[in-house]
């Protein structure tokens, strides 16, 4: 547990470059773009405003920047040898896995929290009724985070096998711009990993139960969690025996 | 002498995934739709029982400026990553051959790549409508090869600033980010001003003078490669 802190606050000082706030930034900003400009018939509720908003966040920004944020974690390791430096340390390589996983995780809750954020701004400009609805938001917003993790637990299986920065994330975009069709389809769609955090994103629900976290509990336990855990498992085989 | 270097860096991108990605463009665009038609047959037969092949064309134009714009990214970042990588532009840079002939090579050969991507594309595009029973008399062979190449031209502005940010910047993040957020922004071409070349490959297809669009596109990408030739001529290598 020791060895997981300090290798997890050595990815987070790797990890604090400038770049990286532009790229937290990015989507929530768009999404705030659409959100002022989008306009419905009628007063303009909480359920519209963040339909539009976390229509592109989570069909589009989401997967990507698992991707991103992934391959931007063995980026230092790729270049120059650090691979061989940092797993020579007295440290496990399952522990290196997990905190880079782990800080991977961490930098799509900041986008979350900012794109709540955003979201809770642009309602209370735009005047959208009454107070916050949180019981609506919150569970979409944990939720689409939860099955974004998954696509995060690839993206950083291949980002670690593949040295070039580009190849994992042509991968990540082959799989994710499909998402703008397969979001119409009731067939597949449940079944389609990537589409996931736009399904968890969506405040219109199959069933239009506002409750509950949105995603269908059979689709969060057979996608989500299954591909959860077959993406994770084998990044981390391959990455125990990674030659260095 | 851009031959002979145009011939090493064609050994060189061998293996490197860049001939899979442009293969793999035209063939995901052309899979999608083939699903997409597949799946709701019946209902599109009815929807456009008048002209199958223009609503091929159309629900398959939606995604060619994305397409296009991810495409150019990942091939000029994989192009440009094979000196950044085993950090040998030194090494190239320090044999006789002018460094507007390694830059000139290197863009040639991403134009080549998407250029075949392109063709593919129309290919793809012709055998889908034919697989999908849509009949032989009426194939619109102009338009086939219009959803092609105009786009194409009409990107080429990004692919030149792509290829400039690529050969520049040793840290890829920084071309490959900004290259996904613009792809991503060009889906919203319907609501940006038609002076921001970030929509021209969408107007290329979708707009009462398509051909204006693609001429501008290369014209402008044209101008844009001046100073990214300029610019790598002067750089320093480190």
């Amino acid at each position: 547990m020791r060895t997981l802190g300090r290798v997890l606050s050595a990815e987070i000082v790797k990890m604090s470059s400038r770049y990286l706030w532009l790229l937290i930034l990015a989507s929530p900003a768009f999404a705030v773009l659409i959100g002022m400009s989008q306009s419905e018939e009628g007063p303009i509720s909480w359920e519209f405003i963040l339909s539009v908003m976390g229509a592109i966040h989570g069909m589009l920004f989401l997967p990507i920047l698992s991707g991103l944020f992934t391959a931007l974690l063995c980026r230092y390791e790729h270049h120059n040898g650090g691979w061989k430096q940092l797993l020579s340390l007295p440290v496990s390589r399952g522990s290196v896995y997990l905190s880079k996983f782990i800080v991977a995780a961490v930098l799509l809750a900041a986008v979350q929290l900012l794109f709540l954020v955003c979201f809770l701004g642009v309602g209370w400009w735009r005047e959208a009724g009454g107070p916050p609805p949180w019981e609506m938001v919150l569970p979409r917003i944990l939720g689409s985070w939860l099955a974004t993790l998954p696509l995060a637990a690839l993206q950083l299986a291949v980002s670690q096998a593949w040295s070039s920065f580009a190849a994992p994330l042509a991968l990540n975009v082959t799989f994710t711009i499909p998402n703008m069709l397969v979001a119409n389809s009731t067939t597949y769609g449940p079944y389609y990993p990537w589409v996931q955090p736009l399904i968890a994103m969506s405040p219109y629900g199959a069933d239009g139960n506002f409750g509950a976290l949105n995603l269908p509990l059979e689709s969060l336990m057979i996608v989500v969690l299954g591909s959860f855990v077959l993406f994770f498992t084998a990044g981390l085989l391959s990455f125990r025996r990674k030659a260095v | 002498m851009i031959r002979r270097v145009m011939s090493a860096d064609w050994l060189k991108i061998h293996g490197k995934g860049l001939w899979f990605l442009a293969g793999l463009g035209p063939l995901g665009l052309v899979a999608m739709q083939a699903l997409n038609f597949g799946l709701r047959y019946d209902y599109i037969k009815q929807e456009y029982a008048m002209d199958l092949w223009g609503a091929l064309l159309e629900n398959i134009s939606f995604f060619v400026p994305v397409a296009l714009y991810l495409g150019s990214t990942l091939i000029c970042s994989l192009m440009a990553n094979i000196e950044h990588q085993t950090s040998s532009w030194k090494q190239l840079l320090a044999l006789p051959i002018s460094r507007v002939t390694v830059f000139s090579s290197k863009l040639l050969l991403c134009l080549i790549l998407l250029t075949i991507s392109c063709v593919l594309l129309s290919a793809g595009v012709m055998i889908l409508g034919l697989v999908l029973g849509f009949g032989t008399d009426h194939i619109p062979y102009g338009e086939i090869v219009r959803i092609g190449l105009w786009p194409y031209g009409a990107a080429l502005p990004i692919l030149s600033l792509q290829l400039w940010l690529s050969l520049t910047f040793s840290n890829q993040a920084i071309s490959v980010s900004f290259g996904l957020i613009l792809s991503i922004v060009s889906l919203f071409s319907i609501y940006l001003p038609e002076w921001v070349p970030l929509v021209w490959p969408y107007l290329a297809w979708n707009s009462l003078q398509p051909m204006f669009y693609s001429i501008f596109g290369i014209l402008l990408g044209m101008l844009l490669l001046l100073p990214g030739a300029l610019h790598f001529a002067r750089k320093d290598v480190i």
